[in-house]
């Protein structure tokens, strides 16, 4: 029988058990598990600790530089993909077996690696003398349903490395994720990419299907997803940015978020920890704060306000309040009380318990952000259409002199940098106030966030002369038409009046200031006739690509990957696993053979993001799938706020 | 106007979801809803149930996918080859570069010549996995003396940042330098150096500052070198010597803004000149007005010396009325003395520094300062929103009071 699709999703967890298993089944009976704890918390949402001890784990440890003896020589560590964190497992390792030089022939020491082994770890493993005495395991787990229709890989690492460090060496696990997907849900037959990323990693995706293609497997496309967009973030740092002003947004503004849990720290918020301090006291008082699952299948409180503007939030808990205070003044016989107790109690104080969280949310919300939210959103906005570009520097400059937070206001500067451009002496202006602020050290900060494509560096007239650079001149002239806007505009992501913008639009996620990339994607996606219409309407995006079983077309011969890399020119784009918009749109001006996979069928779309999505860009894909009564599923690396962004440049 | 369109645009609506009002019920009121017991119900169950216990019901996984293809999965989650492995493949670009995208284990040691060397720089450059470009990129390092590798790098900036951050994370720092001088980048590789030695932070001022100081002289002096930069590491040094002076544990490798609240708490009588003086701290790391008033405000309202931010705040102009004076803004004045707790009286002295009667109203009415939202109605002669405002303040309260006289007043000719 053909399952729901959610319950698919949600069931993703059972494979990654099965991988998990399989692993835990090489590394000997009896074992202790030593596990990075930034990896406990999605690692319960695939096994609990009696799972664990059912496959042979006698004792978990918290990974710590300075663990001493545990309770069995077997040892099986579990970490992300860091070198750090990987050095720091090896010096452990060396450590025990100079004190036991016996146990190097046991074959007791084991490191799961998520989600790969790269290759600098075997290399470091072999020169540290411990090749063929430790074991590397990768550990690539499944997609994981947080939310309805909301899918998290929980890999948070990866847009530092991809985006920051320009590391790309753990690209292939989205890849590999999405291709394990396909097999539950099935391939969509249409794919676009959107970035230098997201074509590789279609080109490796594509490797994999090559590769495993076996006749078990069925060549049929998914009769559940039509489509898959993938995107690099890069594409679109503008909703990393931007204030969202949905209730989870600023949730996420707000409080911690990690795998889908909201811990609930009233006193101790984002805001506050990322200002100056003036106390000179140490604080160490860790309050215990209540943790909440974002989940609506769990909490349908969260579902009913999640994607709302904040303004709406708070009558919706009071009509929700009312509801049950006329339940409470129901005078209850012994028998209806009987029947209460034994239906509805329990249902009733969960609520009752979401309502109270999401009140103390609201509360911190408004008492955080109340004060700044106008003059924000206002200065945004302006921003993002190119006004008053003098006032807007004078906002963030202020903000930089007054009221400084670690990471939303390098948000602020980034945003003005991308679209209306900041002046050498303006940007080291902010620069000077940000680090007499927080401290000289964070120089390299910047340099950060000039890679990662958040800040254009500006130039001094004096280095644009210098011979050295006398190539690069054109790209350092300032630019008197913002490349920002003419895309923007050509994307139609600019509401013409923000103010006027209703609840029915994508834009409302940012206070009718801008319509994020991905939904716009999606929109064209689901509401074309062709593909033709789509690349059209998409044509200002740069590296847009297509993919996908509707090529099948234009495919001369076999095209195997070897035969593909030995055709291959150099400089050339490689399109294994996708093509060129723009040349394919040439192409299908004489050719309307394509036109019958359009409107698509079945209307649902999956997105992935690289580099993480945010709650904003969440909510208006919910407003394109409702107007286009279509599905849209969103998965990414993990669920990324602008400041987590900025943290990343640290 | 559509109130619900935008919530915090207008202050009417903050009070209104915050008044006791028989349409909207006020946090406060939902909470004691939310706290108050079911019948029946008893504390202990009240706390003992977490919401995150529920626990959601998975399929089977043979309804998720069949036998064959979850070993499928699992081959490939292990990088391992199937079964029957060929003797001895063709060692051609395109196996090679397969194989490393697949994760399996592959010998490039067939690949000499610089021909095909090149060549699998390109498929692994083609192709886009990361891991397999650094696998192609040490291996050449390992087979081709550095000036060839460099400039094959040089060309090609995706290996060349995929090689950089290797080089970086793995701290082979000497390494990058040398790669990026080669490349004609040493600004970039000054401030690579900068932040490697700032990620190992830690130990002595002394030791900083020494590190600091040999950075500067020995990578942030060239052509080339930004001078902003450079004029950032200068400071660096000052602050570094600053802090080695005063000695105090608690201000070692803080921000000079912390170093200057230390200073406004502690030293704060001491004239200018004596190096622990606010004001030497101010001009040494050339600290902008704006930050400097900023600091003092809330060290001393913190710790309540209203009366130093008073005097230093405020002056009386020459008919003798107190006035805000400060170099921050007044709106963001008026947040924060609202934050801090500032007498009433201060913040209607700040708000009254706003010279449109619009804003100045609006402020008021978002701080509730009462005074200021009844003088400002009375001078609009408007009655109406008055005798309205009347209505949100405790009938016992004397802004309660000054509204009544207010609104009797014979001296104002109302408009309404």
């Amino acid at each position: 029988m053909e399952q729901p699709l959610a319950l698919k999703l949600t069931s993703l967890c059972v494979i990654s058990q099965c991988k998990l298993e399989r692993i835990l089944s090489l590394c000997g009976d009896k074992k202790d598990l030593i596990i990075d704890p930034s990896l406990i918390k999605p690692l319960e949402r695939i096994c609990g600790v009696s799972w664990l001890r059912q496959h042979g784990i006698d004792k978990i440890y918290k990974m710590d530089p300075q663990l001493g003896p545990t309770a069995n020589t077997n040892r099986v560590y579990f970490i992300p993909a860091c070198v750090q964190k990987y050095k720091c497992v090896l010096d452990q390792i060396s450590s025990v077996l100079s004190q036991n030089t016996t146990l190097s022939d046991k074959n007791c020491f084991h490191i799961i690696i998520l989600p790969k082994v790269v290759c600098s770890f075997d290399a470091l493993l072999e020169n540290r003398g411990l090749h063929g005495i430790v074991m590397l395991h990768p550990f690539t787990w499944e997609l994981m349903a947080l939310d309805e229709q909301l899918l998290s890989l929980e890999l948070p690492f990866l847009f530092k490395q991809f985006f920051v460090e320009q590391n790309h060496s753990l690209l292939s696990s989205i890849p590999m994720a999405l291709w394990s997907l396909f097999h539950v849900i099935g391939r969509p037959k249409a794919i676009f990419s959107a970035g230098k990323l997201s074509a590789s990693v279609l080109d490796i995706l594509e490797v994999y299907n090559e590769t495993y293609n076996r006749d078990f497997l069925t060549e049929q496309s998914s009769t559940e997803i039509g489509a898959l967009i993938v995107i690099d973030r890069s594409q679109d740092y503008a909703s990393s940015l931007l204030t969202p002003a949905t209730y989870s947004g600023l949730l996420s503004e707000i409080f911690n978020i990690s795998c889908g849990h909201l811990e609930l720290n009233v006193e101790d918020t984002k805001i506050k920890k990322g200002k100056l301090n003036f106390d000179f006291e140490e604080q160490n008082a860790q309050t215990k704060s209540t943790i909440m699952t974002l989940d609506s299948s769990i909490d349908s409180l969260y579902g009913e306000i999640k994607h709302r503007h904040f303004s709406e939030v708070l009558s919706v808990l009071s009509s929700k309040a009312k509801l049950l205070k006329n339940e409470d003044i129901k005078a209850l016989g012994i028998q209806e009380m009987k029947h209460f107790v034994a239906t509805k109690l329990q249902q009733v104080t969960l609520f009752k318990q979401s309502l109270v969280n999401h009140v103390l949310a609201c509360e911190t919300i408004i008492s955080e952000m109340s004060n700044k939210f106008e003059n924000l959103k206002l200065a945004e906005t302006e921003m993002l259409n190119n006004k008053n570009k003098k006032s807007n520097f004078t906002f963030v400059d202020e903000n930089f002199g007054t009221d400084i937070h670690i990471y939303n206001s390098l948000r602020l500067m980034c945003l003005l940098s991308l679209t209306q451009g900041l002046s050498y002496d303006e940007y080291n202006t902010l620069v000077n106030k940000y680090l007499l602020a927080f401290g000289y050290k964070f120089l390299y900060i910047f340099s950060n966030l000039i890679t990662a494509g958040f800040l254009i560096q500006p130039s001094s007239l004096k280095l644009s002369l210098n011979i050295s650079n006398l190539g690069n001149l054109s790209d350092r002239l300032p630019k008197w038409q913002n490349s920002f806007q003419t895309t923007a505009n050509k994307l139609k992501q600019l509401p013409s009046q923000p103010e006027n913008v209703g609840k029915s639009t994508p834009s409302y996620v940012f206070n009718g200031g801008y319509v994020p990339l991905i939904s716009v994607i999606c929109s064209a996606v689901l509401t074309s006739d062709s593909l033709l219409e789509i690349l059209t309407k998409l044509s200002a995006l740069p590296d847009l690509k297509v993919g996908g079983k509707i090529l099948d077309t234009f495919k001369v011969g076999m095209e195997t990957f070897n035969e593909k890399l030995s055709n291959l020119k150099p400089q050339n784009d490689f399109e294994f696993g996708c093509r060129d918009a723009k040349n394919l749109s040439k192409l299908l001006k004489n050719d309307t053979k394509l036109n019958s996979v359009f409107p698509l069928k079945p209307k649902s779309v999956l997105v992935y993001v690289i580099g993480g999505v945010n709650y904003a860009e969440i909510a208006a894909c919910d407003v394109v799938q409702k107007t286009t009564g279509s599905k849209i599923y969103i998965a990414s690396d993990c669920i990324a706020s602008g400041s987590d962004l900025m943290a990343a440049s640290n | 106007m559509d109130e619900e369109d935008d919530y915090w645009n207008t202050s009417e609506t903050k009070e209104k979801a915050f008044s006791f009002d028989d349409d909207v019920l006020s946090p406060q009121e939902i909470l004691a809803i939310g706290k108050n017991q079911s019948p029946g119900q008893s504390d202990d169950l009240f706390t003992s149930t977490s919401i995150s216990n529920v626990k959601t019901v998975t399929l089977p996984l043979s309804s998720l996918v069949s036998p064959k293809v979850l070993d499928l999965i699992l081959l490939a989650q292990s990088g391992k080859d199937p079964k029957p492995v060929q003797a001895d493949p063709e060692q051609t670009v395109a196996v090679t570069i397969k194989r490393l995208v697949l994760g399996r284990p592959a010998s490039l040691y067939g690949h000499r010549s610089l021909k095909s060397k090149t060549e699998l720089l390109e498929a692994a450059l083609a192709v886009g996995d990361g891991n397999a470009i650094l696998t192609v990129v040490l291996f050449l390092i390992q087979t081709l003396n550095k000036k060839l590798v460099y400039e094959l790098l040089s060309s090609r900036p995706l290996a060349l940042n995929q090689y950089i951050s290797f080089l970086q994370n793995e701290g082979k720092i000497s390494e990058l330098t040398d790669l990026l001088t080669m490349l004609g980048r040493s600004p970039d590789a000054a401030m690579y150096q900068f932040q490697q030695q700032m990620r190992a932070q830690g130990g002595s001022v002394d030791g900083s500052l020494r590190k600091v100081t040999n950075l500067v002289a020995n990578h942030f002096n060239q052509p080339g070198t930004d001078a902003h930069q450079a004029k950032m590491l200068a400071d660096y040094v000052k602050l570094l010597e600053w802090q080695k002076f005063a000695a105090k544990p608690i201000l070692d490798h803080k921000s000079a803004l912390y170093c200057l609240a230390y200073c406004c708490t502690n030293h704060w009588h001491e004239g200018a000149g004596n190096m622990m003086s606010p004001l030497t701290l101010c001009q040494r790391q050339q600290i902008s007005p704006l930050q400097y008033d900023w600091v003092v405000l809330n060290v001393h309202a913190k710790s309540g010396k209203w009366d130093i931010v008073e005097s230093l705040f405020t002056k009386k102009d020459w008919l003798g009325r107190t006035t805000v004076s400060s170099h921050i803004p007044v709106e963001s004045l008026l947040a924060r003395l609202s934050e801090l707790k500032a007498s009433r009286q201060l913040l209607a002295t700040c708000v009254n520094k706003v010279a449109a009667s619009h804003d100045r109203l609006r402020l008021a009415l978002a701080y509730k300062i009462h005074a200021v939202v009844i003088e400002t109605y009375a001078k609009q002669k408007d009655r109406q929103a008055l005798t309205n405002y009347k209505m949100t303040l405790n009938p016992q309260s004397e802004d309660y009071i000054l509204v009544e006289n207010t609104l009797r007043d014979n001296a104002v000719k109302w408009k309404n």
